[in-house]
């Protein structure tokens, strides 16, 4: 066949290399009188090139298992199509072509792509980032099916739900002549269903209802739905079934307890969300149905925050503490015969909260009724072994009295309940009085001599 | 298959009344033709009755004439005549001179174009002749593609899997036409429009036709060329065949209404001329006489296409085989049973099983090669002496195989397929079912594979996993947390007199991997040596490489001990002969080769495939070795004989991966059409087609029972098929009208999610790990390889 005449008219695209690029190859070597007609059939002369070397690329591609090719693809082409390879091209490290701003200069340049070439600031390398090794190949093995069947591991993709419309299909193709058809993961339907079934509806409708009631009724608390409220505790107390809605309920006392403690808990309400929560609580721990265990890492950060949080609604304060040290004694009742960490764990937190300084008195309130939550041992631990009455003490006004006072005596009590006849303590059971609880709280006891002598008894026995 | 029958002497007719124009004798012919054409066109003003007359004569003609010379001139006259007809009764055509003129004629009908270019091809053509001339015209190409898939898409749905085959070849030759005659745009415009609906079928020549724009690049194209030296063969019914020629003579016959009524005047017959001469000079019908409606949808692409080069010439005949079934009937019986085991091993094998009975008191373990492997039957077992030279003489090793074989057979897990079958899959028992039909797999995943690996393997005795990289290396493992340790080179020949002095010049320390460093591209395949079977971990490693050598290793000192080199381009499969000692590689230099492990040249070359030789597979018993290609085909050899006994032609793509079943019967190949083709060996022929991967299979894998096929792939499975069930789409109750157009009616391949076949029993997906290598071993326990990717990386 004769050489082809190229037409004046070619101004269409033929391909992917432009007769421009053509030019441009030759302007850059100098030769500016191109022809229209070298430059299109040499434009499709480099086309056809590139695909041979493509194709052969491919194959290269295939041989090494990838679906992606890469230049090392094309380096192994050009190769064995005998032509040099490109050097400088890492298929660890693909150039990546970037499109440069348009010029508003030349609109008719078209788009500009050029490689990203990043600097390199040794120093900076040096100094900032650690280099690591790779760690190199490995292997691990696991079962894809065992016996026909895909266990549920997580080293196997998600299981999929046979498709509804499969099953209900199978029913008629089993009555014909065709052998069953096995369920095809690889179907695009398939694969959308995948992405919806893997949030899972644990809650059943009525659950979900019944869980909207009991929180809409708990809260907010008004003192007209008095009745309710208790209606809903009482629920929360006996009935059975409740285990699912556990989690949701405990995230709830746990999330009402935050907001009712950080927006200062000042005022009236506040107080009366957190009683109401802290019955909540006790509510659950009530019942005997519901298995708390694995959640008590949970109950406990309310309760104790409930406890020791320095400011509460002055109103409700009192009560807030000694009924969360109540259920904080329940609590621990129930299950530091399973958990024996538990009370000690605790006992380090009140501790904590008793004995370091600078604390409001609210906390030290709190630890102090925590601990006579916790038990007889906790506050003789604290009060008097800890020198928690003398911290106390010091930072009491004389002849000051108070819900912090009280929750003191009310630990003395706990020790050792005072006698119904008081008689003055001798000199030297007030001297080691002073010298143990301090002077604060020995005026206190000083007027009952077998008071005193219960108190300190324990000191001097251990 | 029909070759000596009456019909396929009629398919033979049309092409034979016109050669070829490229022949030798062509410009004497047609400078003749020239000059008829003047009389003939001065004739034919007005005169359309007598052409037709002629046209009838020619028809009438066909069946019985034998295309002596002058009905041959006669032919190309009367085309010219007709096509002659259509300029003279155009009104604006000036009645002067034909030859002054003929450059005018083509400025009125392209419609594209600038004239003073067409005078300036015209002019460059000179003397070619007024066929050439004609031919060039790029729109009745155009016209007669579009009048040929009308006429294919409106006939009747019975004939239509049958005669949408033929759009194909049709299509590439306008295609390579247009590019030869210069014609770029009009090329590219015919691409454009008619390519598409071919896409699904044919995607990788299309691309690779759409690569050629230039007259130069369809002379050095390899396929260009092949397209246009070659037949096309296509397979027809003989009414469909009846049809198609009544179509191209006289525009009738099928269903022919729709689009096409539009094109029925003279264009319409111009570009019907353009396809007859297409289907004359460049396709070949294989007419079969079975009813249309018997054979299923997909049989009618089986054993077609360019055909001639891929048949092996049979031994200096000089008639070309077109059909590959011919090929393989008359290549003769194979010898496909189990290899036999020479009778001193076999004894003694005998003996130590019977020494084991006794001490284990379990006088079951039997040496009876009979059920160790079980008579197939219909093969005939070749007999020692057919077998590729052995040593005389057997070694421990081989006692300890023949002896593990035996309890192999016995433990091992039956897997039977059909019991799947016979089950309701959502009844109860259909687990039980499963669990007998399929098998356990075990997934070993490599992770931070750098820049991937091509390959990997295990050995039989699952004591080792080998896995070549693309930087070069290869990597083993103790699957058995073993430290891999290698002999030292620093001792004195001179103290070594026993195995424990042996033992002690291994290395000290060691971990349970083990880099083996040697190739300078990456490692394409490896294979383990077969001599130690399940019984011990292996000697050898044979290892392939794009550095274009093979290369063995030692196990024990963990070197390498020769380089093979013979290929002249990168090796892609290696494999080791059932026996061992031999191996045999594929390259892309077209070759395979067989190789001893003691010599470094090669010993026999198989030569004949026309692209890189991909894959290839020992045959159980060693005589014979498949080999698979980019060529679309696979080929079984005499592996002593170095000729090929089978062609295999049916893939729509390169054969990706082959594995022969254990009992011999089977030759399962994977291409990149996404299509498992299990064949018979010994005929040759097709069983079946199995579909539904969705990307490229890396890795076919036999059952050792030979019932369930297990293969591998890119898209991240490993799907599991039953190798005696009967297969074909699945059939979906169709809704009607949910498409529309008369394509819903079709079953086809290759459509979206539809492509499942039946006899695929089971996908077992993993995360983001294409699936390399799958294996069986002999206890029927599946191991399957691959690289996890990471979902960053490319």
């Amino acid at each position: 066949m004769s050489k082809p005449k190229a037409r004046a008219s070619q101004s269409q695209s033929t391909g992917v290399y432009k007769q421009d690029s053509i030019r441009d190859v030759a302007e850059s070597l100098g030769i500016t009188n191109l022809s229209d007609a070298v430059t299109s059939s040499l434009a499709s002369d480099v086309e056809y090139r590139i695909h041979q070397v493509v194709e052969e690329a491919s194959r290269f591609m295939r041989h090494a298992r990838r679906t992606t090719m890469t230049t090392s693809d094309i380096d192994q082409a050009l190769r064995v199509l005998n032509i040099e390879p490109l050097y400088g091209h890492s298929p660890h490290n693909p150039p990546a072509f970037r499109r440069a701003l348009p010029f508003p200069q030349l609109p008719t340049a078209g788009p500009v792509y050029f490689v990203e070439d990043e600097e390199i600031d040794f120093d900076r390398v040096l100094r900032e980032e650690k280099i690591t090794l790779p760690k190199g190949v490995n292997w691990t093995a696991h079962w894809l099916a065992v016996e026909g069947v895909q266990p549920l591991i997580p080293e196997n993709p998600p299981a999929i739900p046979r498709d509804p419309e499969d099953v209900s299909k199978s029913p008629p193709r089993t009555n014909t002549a065709f052998p069953p058809t096995p369920p095809s993961p690889s179907r695009p339907t398939a694969k959308k269903q995948q992405q919806q079934q893997l949030v899972k509806q644990v809650l059943s409708r009525e659950l979900q209802l019944y869980y909207t009631r009991l929180t809409s009724s708990l809260l907010p608390p008004s003192s007209s739905d008095h009745a309710k409220r208790t209606a809903a505790l009482a629920s929360l107390r006996n009935d059975a079934g409740l285990q699912a809605l556990l989690p949701y309920l405990i995230r709830w006392i746990g999330e009402g307890v935050v907001s009712g403690l950080k927006e200062g808990a000042q005022s009236e309400n506040d107080g009366k969300v957190l009683e109401v929560l802290i019955d909540v609580i006790s509510a659950i721990l009530e019942n005997n149905t519901l298995f708390v265990e694995p959640y008590l890492h949970q109950i406990l950060p309310p309760i104790l925050s409930t406890l020791l949080h320095s400011s509460l609604p002055p109103s409700h304060a009192t009560h807030l503490r000694t009924s969360a040290s109540q259920t904080l004694s329940r609590l621990l009742t129930q299950h530091s015969t399973t958990y024996p960490s538990l009370s000690p764990r605790i006992m380090k937190t009140l501790l904590l909260a008793l004995i370091s300084p600078a604390k409001s008195k609210g906390t030290r309130e709190g630890a102090i009724r925590g601990l006579i939550g916790v038990g007889k041992e906790a506050v003789r631990k604290g009060l008097i072994e800890g020198g928690g009455t003398k911290v106390v003490g010091s930072e009491c006004a004389p002849g000051e009295t108070g819900p912090l006072v009280d929750a003191v005596i009310d630990a003395f009590k706990v020790l050792q309940p005072p006698s119904d006849m008081p008689e003055t303590a001798t000199p030297e059971v007030t001297e080691q009085l002073n010298e143990v609880i301090g002077n604060h709280f020995a005026a206190y006891l000083s007027g009952d001599q077998t008071w005193s002598l219960g108190v300190l008894s324990d000191t001097s026995q251990s | 298959m029909s070759d000596g029958t009456p019909p396929a002497e009629t398919s033979s007719s049309p092409e034979e009344v016109s050669p070829p124009n490229t022949g030798p004798q062509d410009p004497l012919q047609t400078a003749s033709a020239t000059d008829r054409m003047v009389i003939e066109y001065l004739r034919a003003r007005g005169h359309t009755s007598a052409e037709q007359a002629l046209l009838d004569a020619l028809d009438s003609g066909d069946p019985d004439d034998k295309g002596k010379g002058p009905e041959t001139s006669t032919i190309s006259t009367e085309e010219l005549v007709k096509r002659l007809a259509v300029y003279a009764q155009k009104p604006s055509r000036p009645g002067e001179n034909v030859l002054n003129d003929s450059g005018n004629v083509l400025q009125e009908l392209t419609t594209m174009g600038n004239p003073t270019n067409i005078q300036n091809l015209i002019a460059s053509i000179g003397a070619v002749g007024a066929e050439e001339i004609l031919s060039l015209d790029p729109t009745d190409k155009q016209d007669g593609f579009t009048e040929l898939e009308a006429w294919v898409d409106g006939s009747l749905d019975m004939y239509r899997p049958e005669f949408r085959p033929i759009l194909f070849p049709i299509f590439c030759h306008f295609y390579l036409d247009l590019i030869q005659s210069g014609f770029k745009e009009a090329a590219l415009k015919f691409f454009k429009t008619f390519a598409s609906p071919l896409a699904p079928a044919h995607s990788a020549t299309l691309h690779h036709l759409s690569t050629l724009f230039l007259p130069s690049h369809v002379q050095n194209d390899d396929l260009a060329q092949r397209f246009r030296n070659e037949k096309y063969v296509v397979r027809m019914s003989r009414s469909g065949f009846g049809l198609l020629i009544g179509w191209l003579t006289e525009g009738v016959g099928g269903e022919a209404t729709g689009a096409g009524e539009g094109f029925s005047g003279e264009r319409g017959k111009r570009g019907r001329a353009a396809v007859m001469r297409v289907v004359n000079n460049h396709l070949r019908f294989d007419v079969t006489a079975s009813n249309t409606s018997s054979v299923s949808p997909n049989a009618w692409e089986e054993s077609t296409g360019l055909l001639s080069s891929l048949i092996p010439q049979a031994n200096g005949a000089s008639a070309n085989l077109t059909n590959p079934q011919v090929f393989n009937s008359s290549n003769g019986e194979l010898k496909l049973g189990p290899a036999p085991v020479p009778e001193e091993l076999r004894l003694e094998a005998e003996r130590v099983l019977r020494e084991q009975a006794v001490v284990e008191r379990d006088p079951s373990v039997q040496y009876d090669s009979f059920s160790l492997r079980p008579a197939v039957q219909g093969v005939v077992a070749p007999s020692e002496s057919d077998l590729p030279p052995l040593p005389p003489t057997f070694k421990t090793i081989d006692v300890n195989r023949e002896v593990e074989k035996v309890r192999d057979a016995r433990k091992r897990i039956r897997l039977e397929p059909s019991a799947l079958t016979s089950v309701d899959l959502n009844s109860p028992q259909s687990g039980a079912a499963r669990a007998r039909a399929l098998p356990s797999i075990c997934a070993y995943t490599l992770h931070d594979a750098g820049e991937g690996a091509p390959c990997s393997t295990f050995s039989a005795d699952i004591s080792l996993m080998a896995a070549g990289f693309a930087e070069s290396y290869i990597r083993i493992w103790s699957l058995k947390g073993e430290k891999l340790k290698g002999l030292r080179s620093d001792f004195q020949a001179s103290s070594i007199r026993d195995s424990a002095s042996i033992q002690k010049i291994r290395e000290k320390g060691g971990s349970s991997t083990r880099k083996l460093i040697g190739h300078s591209g990456p490692v394409y395949s490896l294979s383990f040596d077969p001599l130690s079977g399940s019984a011990g971990p292996p000697k050898y490693l044979l290892s392939a490489s794009a550095d274009a050598t093979a290369r063995l290793w030692s196990l024990d000192t963990m070197t390498n001990i020769v380089a093979y080199r013979g290929h002249q381009n990168p090796v892609w499969d290696i494999q080791w002969n059932p026996m061992g000692i031999y191996f045999a590689t594929g390259s892309r230099d077209r070759t395979a080769r067989l190789w001893s492990t003691d010599r470094t040249s090669c010993l026999r070359v198989y030569a004949g495939h026309l692209k890189d030789v991909d894959c290839l597979k020992f045959h159980p018993n060693s005589l014979y070795l498949a080999t698979g290609s980019s060529d679309w085909t696979a080929r079984l050899w005499d592996v002593q004989r170095g000729s090929c006994v089978r062609v295999f032609i049916g893939h729509q793509g390169t054969v990706s991966s082959l594995a022969i079943s254990p009992d011999g019967r089977y030759l399962a190949s994977a291409g990149e059409d996404l299509a498992i083709n299990l064949w018979d060996l010994g005929s040759g022929r097709r069983i079946k087609k199995m579909t539904g991967h969705t990307a490229s299979i890396y890795s076919l894998a036999f059952s050792e029972e030979s019932s369930l096929l297990v293969s591998g792939g890119a898209d991240w499975t490993v799907r599991c098929w039953d190798v005696k069930g009967t297969g074909g789409p699945v059939v979906k109750p169709r809704e009607n009208g949910s498409m529309g157009n008369g394509d819903s009616t079709i079953v086809r391949y290759g459509d979206g999610d539809n492509n499942e076949t039946t006899d695929l029993l089971s996908t077992f997906p993993t995360k983001r790990t294409p699936i390399i290598n799958v294996q069986f071993t002999p206890r029927n326990l599946c191991l399957v390889a691959g690289t996890y990717q990471t979902p960053d990386s490319r």
